[in-house]
């Protein structure tokens, strides 16, 4: 039984006017690389980053990442 | 691929070809026995030249074709994918610098090692420092890609 780290920035970026991996990587401060990495769960982002994204989208940080038992299916 | 991956391609390429030249000269002046300390001496002068050139020549053309992305500096991932290549590298410079100080300190081993050369044994010193150097390097910069191409 593993967890873990989730997240919901592709669903998210849907939702606000199909924000692109660009706009998001400039409000927040980082690459667009490192937002590719970052939705496709090859790198765990800092706290910072995290709070970061997620006030971007004004929502808590909880909506954005979950700590979660992988899907094995 | 990002303008940082780019980046250390060139990086890596120039460094592999210029010092794949300096070896193969060193290389074809010793098979000839025309390998003295002024000639090792311009082609190290040569290896900085060139060294200089072709990274700023190459860093300076990826700038222009990837002019975004070059204005940003380095985010939290590329330093911890390059921490990640140091640590690497760092393991076989430390070797490298061991073996170098061992051998300083051993000179009867100049007996065993490089034993055809006909260099001083500083010079033979400092083309163990440059060989671990070189290698710790290739090491950090596969490193680095190895991460960005798999993702971190």
């Amino acid at each position: 039984m593993t967890k873990i780290l989730t997240n919901t920035i592709r669903r998210l970026r849907f939702d606000h006017d199909e924000m692109t991996q660009k706009s998001l990587s400039d409000a927040v401060g980082v690459s667009r690389q490192t937002i590719v990495a970052i939705e496709k769960g090859k790198y765990s982002p800092s706290l910072e980053v995290a709070f970061k994204i997620a006030d971007v989208f004004a929502i808590k940080l909880e909506h954005v990442f979950q700590y979660q038992l992988e899907d094995n299916g | 691929m990002s303008y940082k991956e780019r980046s250390i391609w060139v990086s890596l390429l120039a460094l592999v070809y210029i010092w794949f030249n300096y070896f193969g000269e060193i290389t074809s002046l010793h098979l000839t026995q025309q390998l003295t300390v002024d000639a090792v001496n311009d082609l190290l002068f040569d290896v900085v030249i060139l060294t200089i050139f072709l990274e700023v020549t190459l860093q300076i053309i990826i700038a222009i074709i990837d002019n975004k992305d070059a204005n940003y500096g380095e985010d939290e991932r590329d330093k911890l994918i390059t921490l990640h290549g140091s640590r690497n590298a760092y393991g076989l410079l430390s070797i490298g610098v061991f073996l170098a100080v061992f051998y300083t300190v051993f000179p009867t081993l100049s007996t065993y090692v490089f034993p055809t050369i006909d260099l001083p044994n500083a010079y033979k010193v400092m083309h163990l420092i440059i060989v671990f150097a070189l290698a710790a390097e290739i090491i950090k910069f596969s490193t680095q890609i190895f991460y960005y191409r798999r993702g971190f």
